[in-house]
């Protein structure tokens, strides 16, 4: 690796039919962009060089990201300005990146630092109402934990710790959507889609979650 | 056109690879407002077709023509299918998310047999008629080409037109001649006339169908050519490989920057299909081959690159290719591969230009454990050519040699399946003296064994593939002879070989059995855990054919062939008189280094040997 590098870091955006990516999928698009676009970047030692890169916290498939974020290390200075309208120019069309910024060496890895995750959950059905979706999203929060399988293996989600910011719901009739941030941490990743599929088995309401977006990671020391 | 993605995507939470059908990657091209729309068609999933190189370049070159526009379409994966017919959503282009059935024409490749059953799923879900002859004026004509259209007659039946050979020129004639069809209100059959005028067009309706007893005949009445002969491309050079390929999203096989650097391999095994239909040797300069090269990474950012060819070390400027791209990509993280290396070209220079990057595995092909089978099959590479390119890769550091052998070749002895065993034992050897005693752990040898399928148009098309039996046989004493430690043994399931030899040579009776298995069930089957030979055999069973007397009985050099209307250019004397050489255990040399042997390729379709871009005249 070259002696100095500068460490770039780039928000973008994984919207519409991208949603249905992998993480893994959306990684390698990235680092593809990222040579497209003529950027310098440094490259790892050992037997099987790669790219310097370090990613975020995982976004599923089906969720759509508005400002997911990747570190780049590159071997000469560009314009963060520059870099970015050079990363524009060579991402796929919904994998877009907004902004780009140079960052200390000093500051923590994206995954340990960023540890709270903004969420918008769409759900759609005759009856649902923002006012009735908010009151089944209390109902599970009230029970303080909430279990879930995932892949085989049960979790169990203290509620209190993993939303630091309670629930609200916006929206109309026929279309309500919740809002929340998920804390992130040893314990895992409490899925969005998840927490409300549970609030509207629990409450009886009929309804299903058709769009999930994160619309944004933080630090716990930023404000929302 | 009409735009699906409403009815597609809630499908997309349901279903595995949602990346398979969501289009969106870095190089598509669109145009929405093209007068001409072409469906190209890869009958298996995406991840599998998304390596085609001929799609890629028939994508590239349609889309760059006036008024045309061309899409994607792969095979839905099982999941996807069964959601698409319950939810009433037909088969669509990734590019437009629209029905194929509202395109022009439909292109399908048949890179293989066992994807036949797959054309029917596509045809089906797409809702248009799976024969040819049902398809009515508004739908789009359904056209075949690739690799197995050299014996098109099983799959025949399915298709309005078969082009035979390659596709560069052809592709723009056919779109020419049916945009002009319609532009003048003819009738369907009328098209498919103009369509029998375009050499290298073959349309089996014009004609009486083959069978296993002989070739396809035109009707009577009919102006179709009573053979049909190839397309060749002269010149490769006038058409540019393609400059951004599309940068798939998923994992799909042979991920990386391809350049074909030559096309066409006069070698001469006489068991190689590809050898003999892609005549003759057509060379890319290597000023080419490094701009495309670097292009094509600058525009995809792709971290592999692959020098394609059926035999790339036979380039005769592969050195030099190698040394200026090893320069230019110096520092980058970015590896080239050579995907087909002859044993006999892979030198101490040829090993350190490409083991300058990343280093995975090196693969050669001996076919044969005898020097005696290798001179039957002509493969010209000598048990020291092996060894001392064995020296040199381990020698400059590789450690892992996968090695590509066939059983049931003609004339085969148990002699020869235990010479496969001893080759691998001396191999082991000279990479244990090579390799210094600390790194003698990491030595991998990859021994992978395939069946010999007789293919059409080659010296070996009149021989009987090996029975099931007599396979088993073979493997069970090639288990025995090679070695365990350090060495990976691999065969390819005999089922599917029996299978394959049976569809590789069968006529058009064969639709009928392609048409059952799918109905019962079959698709798939290049995949190990789709396939199943019991329902293949019910379905043959049905049809009142012998799949063994198909694949293994013997056929007589004077009786006609069911592909014999079609010609690759090697005349059929050739062939005999290969067959005969083979007998005698005599080699043919390579002709694109040596004087021409005749084959009938170069006077009979005026084309010519070019080596580094420039013709051997």
């Amino acid at each position: 690796m070259a002696d100095t590098t500068f460490r770039l870091r780039v928000t973008y955006g994984k919207t519409g039919r991208l949603r249905f990516l992998a993480h893994l999928e959306v990684l390698h698009a990235c680092e593809r962009s990222v040579r497209r676009a003529g950027l310098e970047y440094a490259v790892t030692q050992g037997f099987s060089p790669r790219m310097k890169v370090a990613f975020g916290p995982a976004l599923p498939v089906g969720t759509e990201g508005r400002a997911e974020s990747y570190d780049l290390w590159l071997t000469r200075f560009v314009h963060p300005a520059t870099a970015l309208e050079a990363l524009r120019g060579a991402s796929p069309e919904r994998l877009t990146p907004v902004g780009a910024s140079y960052i200390s060496e000093r500051e923590p890895s994206l995954a340990a630092a960023k540890t709270l995750a903004r969420y918008e959950v769409v759900v759609e059905g005759p009856d649902m109402g923002p006012d009735r979706l908010a009151e089944a999203l209390d109902g599970v929060v009230a029970r303080g934990s909430l279990e879930l399988v995932h892949k085989g293996k049960d979790k169990v989600y203290d509620l209190e710790l993993c939303l630091p910011e309670g629930t609200q719901a916006t929206g109309e009739i026929g279309r309500a959507v919740a809002h929340f941030t998920v804390r992130m941490g040893p314990w895992g990743s409490l899925r969005p889609e998840a927490l409300v599929s549970e609030a509207l088995r629990s409450s009886g309401l009929t309804g299903a979650v058709t769009y999930v977006t994160r619309i944004g990671l933080r630090s716990e020391e930023e404000s929302s | 056109m009409t735009d699906l993605w409403p009815l597609v995507e809630p499908l997309l939470a349901r279903i595995e690879r949602p990346a398979r059908y969501i289009d969106s990657e870095f190089g598509v091209r669109r145009d929405p407002d093209a007068p001409y729309r072409a469906a190209l068609l890869y009958p298996d999933t995406y991840e599998l077709g998304m390596a085609n190189q001929a799609l890629a370049i028939l994508y590239d070159l349609l889309n760059s023509a006036e008024g045309v526009a061309a899409e994607r379409v792969y095979v839905p994966w099982k999941d996807m299918s069964a959601a698409m017919r319950a939810a009433g959503v037909p088969l669509f282009t990734l590019e437009s998310v629209a029905p194929v059935r509202e395109c022009d024409l439909l292109g399908i490749t048949l890179p293989y047999e066992l994807t036949y059953t797959n054309i029917c799923e596509a045809l089906d879900l797409a809702g248009l008629p799976l024969y040819a002859t049902a398809r009515g004026e508004d739908d789009p004509l359904v056209i075949a080409g690739g690799p197995c259209a050299f014996n098109p007659e099983p799959v025949a039946d399915f298709f309005d037109a078969i082009l035979i050979g390659e596709g560069e020129e052809a592709a723009l004639d056919i779109v020419a001649v049916h945009r002009r069809a319609k532009a003048d209100g003819l009738t369907r059959a009328a098209m498919l006339d103009a369509l029998a005028t375009v050499p290298g067009v073959y349309v089996p309706s014009l004609y009486e169908p083959a069978t296993v007893d002989g070739p396809a005949r035109p009707r009577p009445g009919s102006t179709a050519p009573a053979i049909v002969e190839k397309r060749v491309v002269s010149d490769l050079g006038a058409f540019r490989t393609p400059p951004c390929p599309i940068v798939p999203f998923m994992d799909v096989v042979h991920d990386r920057a391809n350049v074909e650097v030559l096309r066409g391999c006069t070698r001469g095994c006489r068991f190689c299909q590809a050898g003999m239909v892609y005549r003759p040797v057509r060379e890319r300069d290597a000023d080419a081959i490094v701009r495309d090269a670097l292009g094509q990474l600058r525009c995809t950012g792709q971290e592999e690159l692959s020098l394609t060819s059926l035999s790339t070390t036979d380039h005769s400027q592969i050195e030099e290719v190698l040394r200026r791209l090893t320069a230019a990509l110096r520092g980058r993280a970015v590896s080239i591969g050579l995907p087909s290396l002859r044993v006999d070209t892979f030198g101490i220079s040829m090993a350190r230009l490409v083991g300058e990057g990343k280093k995975g595995g090196l693969t050669f092909a001996p076919e044969a454990g005898t020097q005696r089978l290798r001179d039957v099959v002509n493969k010209n590479v000598s048990e020291d050519d092996l060894l001392d390119t064995a020296r040199a890769a381990f020698g400059e550091g590789w450690r892992r040699l996968k090695l590509y052998f066939m059983i049931g070749l003609p004339t085969e002895t148990d002699d020869d399946v235990r010479g496969i065993g001893e080759l691998v034992v001396r191999v082991l050897e000279v990479a244990r003296e090579t390799v210094p005693p600390a790194q003698r752990g990491g030595i991998k040898i990859g021994v992978s064994v395939s069946t010999f399928v007789p293919k059409a148009h080659t010296p070996f098309q009149w021989e009987g593939q090996l029975t099931l039996e007599q396979v088993r046989e073979r493997q069970r004493v090639l288990r025995e002879c090679v070695p365990r430690k350090g060495v990976d043994l691999h065969w390819h399931d005999a089922e599917v070989s029996f299978l394959e030899g049976g569809l590789a040579r069968g006529g058009r009776e064969l639709a009928r059995v392609i048409e059952r298995v799918w109905r019962s069930g079959g698709m798939f089957d290049a995949w190990t855990e789709e396939f199943s030979l019991p329902r293949w055999l019910d379905a043959f069973a049905a049809e009142g054919i012998d799949p063994v007397a198909l694949a293994s009985s013997p056929r007589d050099p004077a009786a006609p062939l069911p592909w014999d209307h079609i010609s690759s250019g090697v005349s059929r004397a050739y062939l005999v008189k290969e067959r005969a050489r083979a007998f005698a255990g005599e080699t043919t040399p390579d002709c694109s280094f040596e004087n021409c042997t005749a084959c009938g390729v170069c006077p009979g379709l005026g084309v010519d040997i070019v080596l580094g871009g420039a013709s051997r005249g």
